[in-house]
């Protein structure tokens, strides 16, 4: 084997049994590419076969009474400017889209890549997490539905198995006195840079109470993750800075971050309790209850 | 396994190739078809350098396989010019605000402009600046560029006009 990035084949199924067919026989040694921005940066050596998904007809944003479905072949531009994604909570995940990368590569990266390649720092992923996203995954078999969260494994690692591919993501309809956030700590040199710490949330009150409440954070630990106590704190309770700011707090003591080229473990943790405040803060506003 | 057959236009002009599965699009078109405009930067997305057009939008050719372009309009720096003596409104912007200094980045940084031009005739300049925020110049800095970027949307709207 060399040790460069050599695929001898190339395949571009019709339908998906065709791709779960090939990603079966070539196992291990075969990748699936959509827009290619990960593939094309790691360049794996050990990949032997390429099976495109552009012929899949996974590119598409729809909503009906059953709620949102993106295909996974869905660009993330188109993500970033649709009109379904526009208001509501929903902005959540055009506002992750936004802030993903240069505008080039938006045009080419997709949500599924964006998903399946399980970065820890994945922004569209929070985004969904926080919206209870669901997932469809078609494989040889029956094709099955799983929570968002529950594709990632490890770092770069999805709990897909070797004849599987995302599909669609299914976003639920969302009560309308629920807000929203996305936000994005990052260095500002070059708008490609990967969130130092990036954090979703989703908040959902009556008058000015939480019913209920989502925190992702990115970047923190192997894969993206809930910050489950910190979300136990507001759930039922009145809303105030206090807190907001208690819960906040709660979720740095669930990160688990590493020191890498981007920041300390120490740094990304005591960005944690900021970005989560700013957020809850940002969902408090955009329900239109904040009580000062 | 063989090559690959690839049906491409780039420029207006059509090509068939037989490529390998990873050669990149930059690949092909600075290797295979003499279009050396388009330049290699950083080979990973970060810097633009090798920005050129696909059915009106800016794409990276160095993060884009030839075999996804199979079908498609690809626009090169090369492409820009409908006459060889006359230059793009965008070609003119920068060279009069001297948007150029080494001239590496110069072939992407204009066809991200001219993508986003394409999409919106009337840019703010917050929406250049957004839109060039992919492309990296290491000499000039960015201001003479946008400026550039807004003067031809200017002369290329005047120009529907007239």
């Amino acid at each position: 084997m060399t040790a460069f990035f050599r695929p001898s084949e190339y395949h571009r199924p019709n339908n998906l049994s065709e791709a779960a067919q090939l990603l079966s026989n070539f196992g291990k040694k075969a990748k699936l590419i959509a827009g290619g921005t990960d593939l094309l940066v790691t360049k794996p050596p050990e990949v032997e076969c390429l099976i495109d998904v552009a012929n899949l007809d996974l590119n598409y944003i729809r909503k009906d009474d059953d709620g949102i479905k993106i295909g996974a072949a869905t660009t993330v531009d188109v993500i970033e400017s649709s009109e379904i994604l526009s208001s509501g909570p929903y902005v959540v995940l055009s506002e992750a889209a936004g802030v993903m990368a240069t505008p080039a590569v938006r045009n080419m990266a997709t949500i599924g890549g964006n998903i399946c390649n399980a970065s820890p720092a994945a922004d569209l992923s929070l985004a969904l997490m926080v919206l209870d996203s669901t997932a469809k995954v078609a494989g040889q078999g029956e094709s099955r539905i799983l929570p968002i969260s529950d594709i990632f494994e490890d770092v770069n690692k999805t709990t897909l198995k070797e004849d599987e591919l995302l599909v669609e993501i299914h976003i639920p309809l969302v009560t309308r006195t629920t807000g929203a956030s996305f936000i994005k700590l990052r260095h500002h040199q070059t708008s490609v840079d990967i969130a130092i710490v990036n954090v979703a949330a989703r908040l959902t009150c009556s008058k000015d109470h939480c019913e209920d409440v989502r925190i992702a954070l990115g970047a923190v630990a192997k894969k993206p993750v809930y910050a489950k106590k910190a979300e136990k704190f507001l759930i039922g309770k009145r809303l105030d800075a206090e807190l907001i700011q208690e819960s906040a707090e709660a979720a740095a003591g669930e990160s688990k971050p590493i020191d890498d080229v981007r920041a300390s473990a120490g740094y990304r943790k005591k960005m944690v309790p900021i970005l989560v405040k700013r957020a809850l803060e940002d969902c408090v506003r955009r329900c239109g209850t904040w009580q000062k | 396994m063989a090559k690959i057959n690839l049906n491409i236009s780039v420029n207006g002009r059509r090509y068939q190739l037989a490529v390998e599965p990873y050669e990149t699009l930059l690949d092909v078109l600075r290797n295979r078809l003499g279009l050396t405009g388009t330049k290699m930067g950083c080979g990973s997305g970060e810097c633009g350098a090798c920005t050129v057009n696909i059915n009106g939008w800016a794409i990276l050719s160095c993060l884009t396989l030839a075999v996804q372009t199979d079908g498609k309009e690809i626009q090169t720096i090369e492409g820009l010019q409908k006459r060889p003596d006359e230059l793009h409104p965008l070609q003119e912007a920068f060279v009069k605000h001297a948007a150029v200094q080494c001239g590496y980045c110069t072939p992407g940084m204009i066809m991200a402009s001219k993508a986003i031009l394409d999409h919106n005739p009337n840019p703010s300049e917050d929406a250049v600046r957004k839109g060039l925020s992919g492309n990296l110049c290491r000499c000039t800095g960015y201001d003479r560029q946008v400026k550039a970027v807004l003067e031809a949307a200017r002369t290329i709207r005047k120009a529907q006009h007239e």
